[in-house]
């Protein structure tokens, strides 16, 4: 392989040519395919990997999917049909005891030869409606592995070229959508072919060496990025805890979730030791495809913010190396074969909004409120009168906790979740169902908070004959928290009644349940959950919560109890005079969230919480020798005689943390702590929008400045009993 | 008689006027706050230029970007809705698809920036039932006097009408409608069925709810801008062009202001195929490059490619209306070039705009653009910019790239800016992939079309890297798109669905789809003769809009001439079929073809713009258009003396060898080594390789 370096200008050239590339694939693959679930909700990932597997590029797709399919060519590698590759193979995979996601995500692998010479491989993967399990679509209570339904492992649907009619055949005999499930496979080949082709375009047009040194590079440039993110949160180890309904069986059997996120100078490891042990159902996570994926995604989306980042930074392999992730065997997120693990989404939704609770002390400005961090997916079936099964998968949506600095978006796919829902009037065309309602919930309101959280939605299915519905669904007990002041959001819920008689056969339910069987006109309820609210609700400006009474988002009553805002509605005001009067009252009473009002700010260096490893020293710490940017150092001459002068007077005996940042429009600040020979400063270094350059850059001027200040009072107290914080503190 | 286009754009206002005796083209500044002012002076500036006085005038043809300007600034009416019980949150909840997988603090605009308030979306008793559109429930009129009522009281003035299942029986809307109208006379007032009456309710209610956001503010603008010209003494009518690039009367756009949210960037795309077809290369592709974005459409044929409706959104939401296939990126001649703090390489999408601008205007901007990077290639001329009206200064550009880029990836000033262009046209490179090789087509059998003023800068270098047979430069790059105003038809769309197997269809089916086709051509008729246009010259398209059984989107297909009988099917399913082929690589010969939409087109042909022909080049040299010869840096690295061609001097048959540039008042060309431009019998540039 080449080590010649490539320039950052052709480095632009190849990345956005792959980033092209598997874009392309993705599009074809949703555009092209039958079922709903992958052409509307768009349940798929496609890309190109290099000969160890490693992601060189990946579509915008479903966040699960991305950062998986490394795992199903390691597995398809260990279980390869006639144990070798061959140009013309078509592999299709998806058993979880070899690096599969859960079972019903397919994937197909295609190897991409070059003059002769393997040089990567085209894949993707795709959720399908039906695999043939033990129920119709989804599956809960079912013992083990082999009820998922048909099992692949390192298959070969095409052998040099040539197609292998036998399994073709087998696979139409074996699902109750079975032409859904062809039409959809040969959707998938188109794209992974497409793929191959664009791969070998590129490595004729820049040539092998240049390509392949490009993506190591790129991969490396991701991972660079990351890690300058991670560096800049304390060192520690941060826990949260919650738990799950059940298992699907042993009803009311509460599963707990133990996370602890410990970050170590530019490394993160999660570690979910305590957690339940694997349970007895489907209510389990692969390891390889799923657990590790989502932990992926919860720090990407915590510290590679596509809303906020100037950057895109190049979906790779480079941002999953700075993760490192821990669960026992045996556990219900590192499960043992045969157990059966298909049901995984919500533990993984569940896990990531507890990392970002477990990190909120520590970025108070990045994580947000308690989200409904579950899932609702839904499989309704039905024979037709011809004698062949209907099956249609539905993602219901979640709700967002309230945010620092906006409200929790209301009814929509949360954290690692991001479909398209189904349209009703085109269901209703198609299928013998019919939606009752679809909107947001009234019966609860979400957390409040300076910014509340988001609202969950209520939908309700109506089957018109008789069929059978499976509800993957959780979150009926461990509500979503609130945050640094703000209250708790909600619980879901699940109904049941038949249209005929609604209130006489109304009942609740369970969140999950497999495969019951209806009758015409039974219709099915999810009320979703509602996010927890973020910051102190008197914060929240009375104004704004007379908007929310008037969007029917609160009620007169909850703004009164919750805000501390009484609104005249016939005039449409806020009534400022007894408002004032209440939130004083409010704000000298004793309310139940008040004491995560103020934002904790957390010594690193006292924490009391064990830690990964000593205080780094300084040389590792200190802006000027570690600065992440390479840019950024032309701007640090006088940063320099700072620090020539504490060496002068501190020798290697000091060092310099970042405790806190955080962006605020053009605001930049950076809480920064220098401690010297036994003293403290603690000073905020802020740039207030006369920055220049890139928000990295912003960053660290706001943290040299941090340091600056913080050396100043050091130095000019000289012997080091200076231990105080002033002006960062809110 | 003369006739006149006027496109406004961000920066500029451009004008072209066709008289008996000539093209004349001019430019004014435009004034966002009321885009007429720009549009009234520039008229009369024109009318002064070419001699023809206002009266003369027949026929006014405008670009606007008046209704996106809405959308963006997100300043639109307050807007009511009347909606099913039950089903209020439809605009709220949208497709429930955040905007991003990896971010926390996403924006949601459907959310954030209602176009209507949750306030004012009111739910009525009704219900209309599928398959048939019976109705369950009907509609509550006590509940919409209500409605009215707090409408009234909080002053609204658009009230849009949106049920479920309208699309299968409109009944409802229209009631609630009549009810709307008479208590409301002044009211702004549209159902969801009239605006687009398909399938899919987040669709058809959030268009519905962007013609009523947008309508009220567009409407007041045509007409006003109609009593202007009249004031002013033209008698001309007055049309704007649409997204689908037909151009229609002011009422119809008043009516119907959501068709003409993509009314800005339809002129250029016209205009690039008008050259095309007019230089006998049906074939091209359209990049329309100006200060901070690039336009890039794919015209195979000579045909304008309608968009997916899968893919048209407007500020976030989705709009089902025809608008033409075009990508717009983040890439002209102001966008900035910057590096990350991990080191990573970028061009755009910010752009320094027209204020401060690329670093050598000289108002204060500092960071390099690739207007920038071209004047350190020595590619622009500081003295020549607008004819020289406009002074650059070189030293500026050399200090924007030497300290932003150069300095910092320790490379010389003229492999930073070199880099700047790479990048630029990569990401230009890409896009046009996006929309054209991704969509099935060759690009080696199309002609490349660059225009705005910066266009024919790029032109060769994306001709390069996308493998185009060549680059065919317009007449006069900087008013393309005000000249392509004046190259389209009068056009009315109606559409309705209906589905129902076409594998399958049966005697009943195919009455059905007869009906309903007389059904919108009546309709379409009717809009072409309350424009006065004869019978004679009245031309209809016929489309399906269809999809294999089972999948969720459509692709078009034609519907032969003459009626549809159930031996005629099978054409409509084989150009389903061929579609498929086209934009997926893939069909399937067994798959149930499913009609959803159908869709007619009415159009008007009219008189194209006739270019006039050069004075031809009969031997003579080029040596007479040199004006001077600078060195000049090309992509492959080499500087090498250039020289700088007069293009209003070249004549037709003259071939320009490269290197070279040809410099007209608005646009520079770029012919480098290797290369050279064909001049046409219009004084069109075809730039090819040599040999």
């Amino acid at each position: 392989m080449a080590t010649r370096e490539l320039d950052p200008i052709t480095l632009q050239v190849i990345s956005g040519a792959l980033d092209t590339i598997a874009e392309e694939m993705g599009h074809v693959l949703y555009r092209m395919s039958f079922s709903s679930i992958i052409r509307e909700s768009q349940d798929l990932g496609a890309g190109l990997f290099d000969t160890e597997f490693n992601t060189l590029c990946e579509s915008e797709s479903t966040p699960l999917h991305i950062g998986s399919i490394p795992g199903y060519l390691h597995g398809i590698q260990a279980s390869l049909q006639g144990g070798k590759w061959e140009d013309g193979d078509v592999i299709i995979h998806n058993h979880p005891y070899y690096g599969a996601s859960h079972s019903p995500d397919i994937a197909i692998a295609i190897p991409v030869y070059h003059d002769g010479e393997l040089v990567g491989f085209s894949a993707n993967t795709a959720h399908h409606v039906d695999i043939g399990a033990a129920t119709p679509g989804l599956i809960i209570d079912i013992p083990d592995v082999y009820a998922e339904g048909m099992l692949f492992a390192g298959t070969k649907l095409y052998q040099r070229g040539e197609r292998n009619e036998a399994m073709w055949e087998f696979i139409r005999r074996n699902s109750r959508a079975s032409r859904q499930l062809c039409d959809d496979l040969d959707a998938q080949i188109a794209s992974a072919r497409l793929g191959v082709r664009r791969f070998k375009e590129l490595l004729e047009r820049y040539g092998k060496d240049d390509v392949l040194t490009a993506t190591n590079q790129l991969m490396d440039y991701t991972e660079r990025v990351l890690r300058q993110r991670i560096e800049a949160i304390p060192d520690g180890e941060y826990r949260a805890e919650g738990f799950l309904d059940d298992d699907g069986k042993n009803r009311d059997a509460h599963l707990p979730i133990k996370v602890c996120v410990r970050v170590k100078g530019d490394g993160i490891e999660v570690d979910l030791t305590g957690s339940a042990d694997q349970v007895e159902t489907g209510f389990n996570v692969p390891f390889e495809g799923s657990t590790k994926v989502a932990c992926f995604c919860a720090v990407r989306s915590l510290l590679l913010d596509a809303h906020t980042s100037e950057v895109k930074v190049p979906s790779n392999q480079g941002s999953f190396r700075p993760v490192n992730v821990i669960a026992p065997l045996g556990s219900i997120f590192n499960p043992k074969f045969p157990a059966a693990a298909e049901a995984r989404f919500t533990q993984c939704n569940r896990m990531i909004d507890l990392m970002y609770k477990a990190l909120a002390p520590v970025l108070p400005q990045a994580v947000i409120a308690g989200s409904s961090a579950s899932l609702s997916f839904a499989s309704y079936s039905g024979i037709r009168p011809e004698g062949d099964y209907w099956v249609f998968l539905e993602v219901n949506e979640g709700a967002y906790g309230g945010r620092p600095r906006s409200d929790g978006p209301d009814s929509i796919d949360n954290l690692m979740c991001n479909t398209r829902n189904n349209p009703i009037e085109d269901l209703a065309m198609h299928l013998p169902m019919i939606c009752d309602r679809y909107e947001l919930r009234d019966d609860v309101m979400p957390g409040a908070g300076k910014f509340r959280g988001g609202i969950g939605v209520v939908k309700a299915q109506r089957m018109l004959d008789t069929g059978f519905i499976t509800h993957e669904n959780e979150r009926h007990h461990d509500v979503p928290w609130g945050a640094f002041g703000g209250t708790p959001g909600q619980v879901g819920r699940v109904e049941l009644y038949n249209h005929a008689d609604p209130e006489g056969t109304r009942h609740d339910h369970y969140a999950k349940f497999s495969a019951i069987k209806v009758a015409p006109d039974d219709v099915h309820v999810f009320y979703g959950p509602c996010g927890g609210g973020f910051g102190d609700p008197l914060e929240r400006p009375a104004a704004q919560v007379l908007d929310d009474v008037l969007d029917g988002f609160c009620t007169e009553q909850h703004a009164r109890d919750a805000y501390g805002v009484i609104v005249d509605l016939d005039e449409e005001v806020v009534d400022q005079a007894a408002t004032d009067a209440l939130r004083a009252q409010m704000r000298s009473s004793t309310r139940p969230y008040a004491d995560m009002i103020v934002t904790p700010v957390i010594d690193a260096a006292n924490d009391e919480r064990p830690k990964m490893a000593p205080t780094p020293k300084p040389a590792d710490k200190a802006p000027t020798t570690s600065a992440p940017a390479p840019v950024a150092a032309a701007a640090n001459d006088d940063l320099d005689a700072v620090v020539q002068r504490l060496k002068a007077s501190f020798g290697e005996d000091w060092s310099f943390d970042i405790l806190r940042h955080s962006v605020i429009g053009q605001t930049v600040e950076v809480h920064g702590q220098l401690k010297a020979n036994g003293s403290v400063a603690r000073e905020t270094g802020r740039i207030n929008g006369g920055g220049t350059g890139t928000l990295g850059n912003r960053l660290q001027q706001a943290a040299d400045d941090s340091l600056r200040r913080c050396a100043e009072r050091v130095l000019a107290d000289g012997h080091g009993r200076y231990a105080g914080a002033a002006g960062g503190d809110d | 008689m003369a006739r006149v286009g006027v496109d406004v754009g961000g920066t500029n206002t451009d004008l072209v006027l066709e008289a008996n005796h000539g093209v004349f083209v001019h430019k004014v500044p435009s004034t966002p706050a009321d885009q007429s002012e720009g549009v009234i002076k520039g008229l009369n500036e024109l009318c002064e230029i070419a001699g023809v006085p206002a009266s003369e005038i027949e026929l006014i043809v405008h670009g606007t970007t008046v209704a996106t300007n809405i959308t963006i600034e997100h300043n639109g009416a307050d807007v009511g809705m009347l909606t099913s019980r039950n089903f209020r949150d439809i605009l709220h909840i949208g497709r429930h698809k955040r905007p991003f997988n990896f971010s926390l603090h996403f924006e949601v605009p459907w959310q954030n920036r209602p176009m209507v308030k949750r306030r004012n979306r009111i739910a009525i008793t009704e219900r209309i039932l599928p398959p048939d559109g019976r109705v369950e429930t009907r509609l509550d009129e006590d509940e919409v006097m209500d409605a009215i009522a707090l409408f009234k009281k909080r002053g609204i003035k658009s009230v849009v009408i949106g049920f479920l299942f309208s699309f299968l029986n409109d009944a409802h809307e229209r009631r609630a409608k009549e009810i709307v109208e008479r208590e409301m006379p002044d009211a702004y007032v549209c159902c969801s069925s009239e605006v687009a009456n398909v399938i899919r309710e987040y669709e058809r209610f959030s268009t519905a709810a962007m013609n009523g956001f947008v309508g009220p503010k567009t409407s007041t603008y045509l007409n006003n801008l109609q009593k202007k010209l009249s004031e002013q003494g033209y008698r001309a009518h007055l049309r704007v062009i649409q997204s689908n690039g037909g151009i229609s009367t002011v009422e119809a756009c008043s009516k119907q202001a959501v068709n003409i949210l993509m009314s800005g960037p339809a002129g250029g795309v016209i205009g690039g195929r008008a050259e095309g077809v007019l230089c006998e290369r049906p074939n091209i592709i359209t990049v329309d490059v100006g200060g901070t974005s690039a336009d890039i459409s794919t015209i195979p044929d000579g045909q304008i490619k309608i968009m997916n409706p899968r893919d048209s959104y407007v500020s976030g939401h989705p709009i089902l209306v025809p608008m033409i296939d075009l990508v717009t990126i983040g890439a002209g001649g102001g966008s900035i070039a910057w590096i990350d703090p991990a080191g990573g390489f970028h061009v755009g999408p910010r752009s320094a705009g027209a204020d401060p601008g690329p670093a050598c205007y000289g108002r204060g901007g500092t960071e390099p653009t690739v207007t920038d990077a071209q004047v350190v290639l020595g590619r622009m001329d500081p003295d020549r910019m607008l004819g020289g009206d406009f002074q650059l200064d070189p030293e500026l550009s050399k200090k924007a790239i030497q300290d932003k880029i150069a300095s910092r990836l320790n490379m010389s000033v003229t492999d930073a800016a070199l880099g700047i262009i790479k990048v630029i046209n990569s990401n230009m490179a890409l896009a046009i992939r996006s929309n054209s090789v991704a969509r099935g087509v060759d690009p080696r059998e199309f002609s490349l079309v660059p225009f705005g003023g910066a266009g024919p800068l790029h032109g060769v270098a994306l001709a390069e890297a996308i493998y185009a047979r060549d680059v065919l430069v317009p007449v006069a790059p900087g008013i393309t798109a005000a000249m392509g105003l004046l190259q389209t038809d009068m056009q009315y769309e109606h559409a309705r669905s209906m589905i129902a197997s076409l594998t399958n269809a049966t005697e009943a089916s195919v009455s059905a789809m007869n009906d309903l086709l007389d059904d919108l051509q009546a309709e379409c008729r009717k809009d072409l003769e309350g424009d006065g246009v004869p019978p004679d010259r009245q031309r209809y398209q016929r489309i399906a809009e269809c999809r294999y059984h089972g999948q969720g989107f459509e692709l078009r297909a034609e519907i032969p001439d003459g009626a549809i009988t159930l031996a005629n099917t099978t054409a409509i399913i084989d150009n389903f079929h061929s579609r498929h082929r086209l934009d997926y690589g893939y069909h399937f010969d067994d798959g149930e073809v499913e009609l959803i939409t159908v869709r007619v087109i009415g159009t008007e042909q009219v008189t194209p713009l006739k270019l006039p022909t050069i004075e031809r080049a009969n031997g003579a040299g080029i040596d007479h258009a040199v004006l001077f010869t600078r060195p000049t840096t090309f992509d492959d690295g080499q500087t090498v003396d250039t020289p700088r061609y007069d293009r209003g001097q070249l004549g037709a048959g003259h071939k320009v060898p490269g290197p070279a540039i040809v410099i007209q008042h608005n646009s520079t060309t770029l012919v480098p080594p290797g290369y050279v431009a064909d001049v046409s019998d219009y004084g069109n540039l075809f730039v090819h390789r040599t040999g």
